[in-house]
């Protein structure tokens, strides 16, 4: 029976010199570094020319540009947010992004040990004083790219495949459909939601299922499977269809230039700098930070390759509707996901 | 496969393998990271700071993430004990986290002293529902249990999409989670200041349980018994396997889906459906590399935590991607069972002869 007992105890004592051995390199403030540094986590690997990787190139953007020391960090489970977040808060870093609105609760109870520190997450759904919602207004641009459907369709059809059904997502296609409405007022909108940012599988699965509906021109929201999106538009014409596609997020148009008819975009890197600078100016607040058509961040970016698609009249719709969105006069459809106050950070 | 390769004669195996496979890992990491254009020097050093930096870091971030390991890692040890080779205890864990969201959502205003032992029944109680489909595929018509456990695990991942999705989503219906379990139902700190929860303890407590039920019981003798070899058991006319199988399917998949509520009640207080890494899996580590031994799973475990808790401050402080990581402490839990095995031939030369 005992004779399980040295190993243990032997095993903890390993851990215990390690733990000794490294004590005194180990103050959780490696550097004195008076200026506090910017530190982001991301819910998926910053290679996936998508989502995670514009958040990193604009944290690399604000350790060019504000010269102050940057880290990263990408997260798997619920359990590991917290961690890093009181990680980084504790090495000094003054402003942390959470990438994802998966981040709002790890946030919320963080930020009430740490005043000093501003937590800004994207997506986030409930602020507080020190706990700032970064709302991507990518449904104006998805607005726009809509008419632009509503334009090049002839079936009268268009679809639209998701990933996970999150405001944000759905917000894209509200206003998406809304844009095709407003220029086709009888066309029929396809909705499909694969569950998944990725699967590449089921993304083409999707789109194939909405092209044989008799869709011809098709808009995404996933992440890393837009290739398969794309690829699927591609074979249905390869068939002898019309069949047109959407780029999403990030200026998708180089991607696939035969099917694409424009991009709705997204300029997290120049979001993110925006943001860092007016913590670093002292002027971010509490409230929410929107990024649109107005702050120049989100746009709606015709396929250069494919000049002359969408009509001159239409495009000329396109840039009124633009300035409407810009001036206020015209409000796109949008889903709300901001909640009151936290009250667990206020406590 | 001889049967004691699960014999349980640790003595100084653990401390030794822990030590041997570290160093062997060490150079092997050192050169890749080097190679990969990193700092090794700075990446142990926040592997090393990120896992024993403070005592702080110890408990709040080594030991919670130790907790689900231990879990599942003890419930794969039961199991294997009895050569019940359930490879499910990541269903069974997703099984019991639902079930301890649904319980503790459904019964707000309820005390903690009645919510969280309610909350937490409920998730073994999945847990073990959730075994039992494999357990009597394989009483009752001996279909494997290495497989249907398997296949469990993606019908319990899917599942708990679909409820994340669907019927469990948060009332405000806005983004893919549960409701927040109400703060009756949060495990109370086992160390004060600290994020540590008492389902660590009660994870130790299952050790020594088990340890106890194992090696001083007729029960946990006969559990052994239809281990080492279900026929010679049956043959000797004294007991049946089949109600032992039964026991270990069970068991386990209690333990494991307690894993699951505890994660619930301890950390996220909400289902999402990325709840676990694959914790289920690294489990079948965990119990292999502590030779089934119920004491020694606590060891091997914190180990494993570490390692993750280590991996995190590798990414934070020496810019590692998550990958480089992850692939490091791929090299480190195969060297820990090489060198375990290696370990073992020796050690086992005087004793098999």
């Amino acid at each position: 029976m005992n004779h399980h007992l040295p190993g243990i105890t032997a095993l903890t004592l390993v851990a215990a010199l390690a733990c000794g051995g490294d004590a005194p390199a180990s103050d959780d403030t490696p550097t004195n570094d008076p200026t506090p540094g910017v530190a982001l986590l991301t819910p998926g690997p910053v290679s996936d020319a998508g989502w995670n990787a514009g958040a990193y190139e604009g944290l690399q953007r604000i350790g060019d540009s504000l010269g102050i020391r940057i880290s990263h960090q990408q997260t798997l489970t619920p359990a590991e947010f917290d961690e890093a977040f009181i990680s980084y808060a504790d090495a000094g870093y003054g402003l942390i992004f959470g990438h994802g609105f998966e981040y709002q609760d790890a946030a919320s109870r963080v930020a009430a040990e740490y005043p000093e520190v501003t937590f800004v997450i994207s997506g986030g759904s409930r602020p507080s004083a020190n706990v700032v919602a970064l709302i991507f207004q990518l449904n104006e641009a998805s607005y726009l790219a809509g008419m632009a459907a509503g334009a090049v369709t002839q079936s009268g059809i268009v679809g639209m495949v998701g990933g996970v059904e999150i405001p944000t997502a759905k917000g894209t296609f509200v206003a998406f459909e809304a844009g095709v409405k407003a220029v086709r007022g009888d066309a029929t909108v396809l909705e499909t939601f694969i569950g998944s940012w990725d699967n590449v599988s089921a993304a083409k699965e999707a789109a194939a299922a909405q092209l044989r509906e008799g869709a011809d021109v098709l808009i995404h929201n996933v992440d890393a499977a837009s290739f398969a999106f794309f690829q699927s538009v591609r074979e249905a014409r390869e068939r002898g269809r019309v069949a047109w596609a959407f780029g999403m997020n990030r200026d998708q148009n180089g991607v696939a230039p035969d099917v694409i008819v424009g991009s709705a975009v997204i300029d997290y890197t120049g979001m993110f700098l925006q943001t860092a600078e007016a913590w670093r100016d002292g002027t971010l607040g509490s409230e929410p930070v929107y990024s649109g058509l107005a702050t120049g961040t989100v746009e709606f970016v015709p396929n250069p390759e494919q000049e002359g698609l969408i009509p001159a009249d239409a495009l000329e719709l396109i840039d009124r509707a633009r300035q409407g969105i810009i001036a206020g006069t015209l409000e796109v459809p949008s889903i709300d996901f901001i909640e009151a106050e936290d009250p667990v950070s206020s406590l | 496969m001889t049967t004691s390769t699960f014999q349980t004669r640790p003595r100084l195996t653990p401390a030794l393998t822990a030590a041997g496979a570290l160093l062997a890992t060490l150079a092997i990491a050192a050169a890749l990271l080097a190679l990969g254009g990193y700092s090794p020097g700075e990446a142990f050093a926040a592997l090393l700071r990120g896992a024993f930096g403070s005592w702080d870091r110890f408990v709040s971030f080594t030991l919670v993430r130790a907790t689900p390991l231990l879990l599942t890692g003890l419930a794969v040890a039961f199991a294997f004990k009895a050569r019940v080779w359930n490879i499910g205890a990541e269903g069974q864990l997703h099984a019991g986290a639902l079930a301890a969201v649904a319980v503790a959502v459904a019964l707000p205003g309820t005390p903690g002293l009645v919510l969280i032992p309610a909350t937490l029944l409920a998730a073994a109680m999945a847990g073990a529902l959730w075994a039992s489909v494999p357990a009597a595929m394989k009483t009752g018509m001996g279909v494997g249990e290495v497989i249907t456990t398997l296949l469990m695990n993606f019908v319990a991942l899917f599942a708990a999409q679909f409820l994340v999705q669907g019927p469990l989503r948060e009332s405000r219906g806005v983004f893919n989670q549960t409701d927040e379990i109400p703060a009756a139902a949060h495990l109370p700190d086992l160390v004060p200041g600290t994020r540590l929860h008492i389902g660590f303890l009660i994870g130790i407590l299952i050790a020594v349980a088990m340890w106890l039920y194992l090696t001083r019981t007729p029960g946990g003798f006969r559990l052994r018994a239809v281990g080492a070899s279900p026929r010679a058991a049956e043959v000797s006319g004294r007991f049946r396997a089949r109600p032992v199988v039964w026991l270990a399917f069970l068991a386990s998949g209690a333990i494991a889906g307690l894993a699951g509520g505890v994660q619930i009640a301890g950390i996220t207080h909400r289902m999402y459906e990325g709840l676990s890494p694959g914790w289920g899996y690294t489990a079948i580590a965990v119990a292999l590399l502590a030779r089934l031994n119920p004491l020694a799973v606590v060891v091997t475990a914190i180990v494993f935590g570490a390692l993750s808790a280590g991996g995190g401050a590798m990414q934070r402080d020496a810019g590692v991607p998550e990958v480089w990581v992850r692939g490091i402490e791929a090299l480190v839990i195969l060297a820990v069972l090489t060198v375990d095995r290696s370990w073992q031939a020796l050690a086992g030369r005087g004793s098999r002869g």
